[in-house]
């Protein structure tokens, strides 16, 4: 069985002075809850579009359903994708975007709709340019969800959002999705939020895609060791850094590896901590290890080294 | 209640195993649908699920078609031999291990052993235990 | 299909915007027009023009399908192709309907002597002097036309921005005094007044149609690479 939902074939997008999308190859699967995280700007919005067909990739293929979703009714009917910034008509209310909705996802479920907008204390009668930055927040959120597309797309959905209302938004996605199976893809940057709703974790930085594995897999993938700077650096030699603090003689370094029982026990013998590293510290360590610190990083790595030395 | 030190399906089967263990699941008795688990943690369904299935296949709980999971008869006694297996790995063979090394005797462990448990009986507070320690 | 008439109901889930607004801007000209004309004490035929705000409100109208409304299609998944027709489609329904209150408006003028004060709404010298088709073929084409080329200079901002929009107005200008010049150059201005004279209004509209064609056209090809 083939249940490959998106596949991106070297994608590209290029503008003037900028590489939004570097050569993105992506396969995401059938009823999943994908995690597409990444900076401001990474090219999370970009990948998204290209792939709805609301954008156009300069180069590569991106195939949907099996099928470029451009201009393509099959395909398209199956997705559903509001953009942070989406717009709306003139004159339209809530209530009038949730009709349309209707007239396309043969799937929508009014009374859930109603029931969200409840939950988000939505008016849905005033006018979607008269809503707030939350509310109109909520509006797409109502979409994606009631859409019940069996392609859905959340881009950076809580934006203006406050905390209850964005816990209400994990909280009915959750339910939703265990009654409805679909595939999610859920954009975002506020990731300690999202991480155990995440089944598969896609992470992009500066148009590539630096990390892509099951949520389950990056769990414990790495580990922060702390404790007197010289044997951290000696229990570590050799290690994939990623990640290095120091405060006076202690250390505090995160390395890109699992450490099996017998090391864990080695290094609580030499009195070392050992403590578990987020997904959102791993995407930060990860993101700015390529960002050209990483070099730096591993000089001041030498550096240090040296200086404890001395 | 979840972490980032280990799996998240892990945890659940943890969890799952506690209450068998401490009998809020007694055996024969239905334990929450994963959907269940998943919006309580606020966890993806998939994960529960996985983390049901591995009690599923190691036979502590078991699948009522159509009605849905329940803790298996002999799932305590079951758990409570593993968990006794890995108290054997993680605890007892590093402490014997320590104790050798700092030339503690069998019979001097023994006795520290009983008063530990003692302490432990009479529901000390932590001042008493510091103290003991 | 069900897709693009989707697009068309859902324009029309508020009436206001293809709807309400046209009549509510067609019967406040008309009101306030004749109310000027009932003010000028002539008793002979009074025209005021007043009868081309809804036009203008149609020229806005394409603009805003394409800045507002396109975007919100692409996020309901709507094919460009659905939604092009979906909007062109009920806009020639909305100016078909249009076009027969102007007809209607302006049969009721001619029965009453201009409302009963000489006042001409919806008659306008020349162009409604033909048979009745000719004066709706005239309507029906100008309102296409206001709509089609709102939606085209919008599709053409959606696509290359402030600069494509720039361009392709300074383009058209330069081409249309270009054209005006070389007319002037090759003397040609005694035999294009020719031509416009033999013009009836019925065949200014078979042009004017022609033109919305290419327009349309044009539209369509610049929308099948636009992004929201």
């Amino acid at each position: 069985m083939n249940d490959t939902i998106v596949e991106a074939r070297n994608l590209f997008k290029h503008y003037k002075d900028l590489n939004a999308l570097d050569n993105v190859n992506l396969n995401l699967s059938t009823n999943r809850i994908y995690g597409l995280l990444g900076r401001n700007g990474a090219g999370k919005t970009t990948l998204m579009s290209i792939l709805t067909a609301q954008a156009f990739a300069s180069s590569g293929e991106a195939l949907v359903f099996g099928a470029s979703a451009y201009e393509n009714d099959s395909v398209l009917s199956r997705i559903c994708f509001i953009r942070e910034s989406q717009k709306y008509p003139d004159d339209f209310q809530p209530q009038h975007a949730f009709r349309s909705a209707a007239l396309f996802y043969k799937d929508w479920d009014q009374q859930f709709a109603d029931r969200l907008a409840e939950d988000f204390q939505l008016p849905l009668k005033r006018r979607i340019k008269k809503l707030s930055r939350g509310q109109l927040s909520a509006v797409g959120v109502i979409i994606g969800l009631a859409s019940r597309a069996e392609l859905t797309f959340f881009d950076e959905p809580y934006l203006g959002l406050d905390a209850v209302a964005r816990q209400l938004f994990y909280d009915r996605l959750v339910e939703d999705y265990a009654d409805h199976p679909r595939t999610i893809i859920l954009s975002s940057h506020l990731i300690d939020e999202v991480a155990n709703l995440l089944e598969h974790v896609v992470v992009i930085d500066r148009g590539r895609i630096i990390m892509d594995a099951d949520a389950e897999d990056i769990r414990g993938s790495a580990v922060t060791v702390s404790g007197s700077a010289d044997t951290v650096d000696a229990f570590l030699m050799g290690r994939k850094v990623l990640h290095r603090e120091t405060l006076g003689s202690l250390a505090s370094v995160t390395v890109d590896e699992a450490l099996n029982s017998r090391e864990r026990a080695e290094a609580l013998e030499l009195g070392l901590e050992l403590s578990p590293v987020s997904l959102q510290q791993l995407v930060v360590r990860k993101t700015m290890a390529g960002a050209g610190t990483a070099a730096s990083g591993a000089e001041n790595f030498t550096d240090d080294v040296m200086e404890a030395r001395r | 209640m979840i972490d980032d030190s280990k799996p998240i399906f892990m945890q659940i089967a943890e969890l799952i195993e506690n209450g068998i263990v401490d009998g809020t699941m007694p055996e024969e008795s239905q334990v929450p649908s994963t959907n269940e688990f998943a919006a309580f943690h606020r966890i993806n369904p998939a994960t529960a699920a996985k983390g049901v299935n591995v009690l599923v296949d190691s036979g502590i709980l078991y699948k009522r078609r159509g009605i849905g999971m329940f803790v298996a008869t002999g799932a305590r006694a079951q758990v409570i031999a593993r968990r006794t297996e890995e108290f054997f790995e993680q605890y007892v063979k590093p402490l014997t291990l320590e104790a050798r090394k700092l030339g503690i005797s069998a019979e001097q462990l023994n006795t520290m052993i009983e008063r530990s448990s003692g302490l432990a009986q009479e529901t000390g507070t932590d001042k008493e235990r510091s103290a003991a320690l | 299909m069900s897709r693009t008439l989707a697009v068309a109901r859902m324009q029309l889930i508020n009436k206001w915007t293809y709807i309400g607004w046209p009549l509510t801007i067609l019967a406040a000209s008309f009101l306030m027009s004749l109310a000027i004309f009932a003010l000028i004490p002539v008793n002979e035929g009074k025209y005021g023009g007043g009868s081309q705000a809804p036009m203008w409100y149609f020229l806005v109208l394409g603009i805003q399908s394409m800045t507002l409304v396109f975007p919100f299609s692409q996020g309901l998944s709507i094919s460009r192709r659905a939604f092009y027709l979906g909007t062109l489609g009920l806009f020639s329904l909305i100016a078909l309907g249009m076009t027969a209150l102007y007809l209607l408006g302006g049969a009721i003028e001619g029965a009453t002597n201009g409302w009963g004060v000489y006042g001409y709404y919806f008659k306008i010298p020349w162009v409604t002097d033909g048979p009745w088709y000719s004066t709706a073929a005239f309507f029906f084409v100008v309102m296409m036309f206001m709509f089609i080329i709102g939606f085209w200079f919008a599709t053409i901002f959606k696509r290359w921005g402030t600069t494509g929009t720039l361009v392709s107005t300074l383009g058209t200008a330069v081409a249309l005094i270009g054209l005006a010049a070389l007319t002037t150059l090759l003397e040609w201005w005694g035999s294009v007044g020719a031509w416009f004279a033999q013009q009836s209004p019925l065949s200014i509209s078979g042009w004017a149609a022609l033109l919305c064609v290419v327009l349309a056209a044009c539209s369509y090809a610049t929308l099948r690479r636009a992004t929201p």
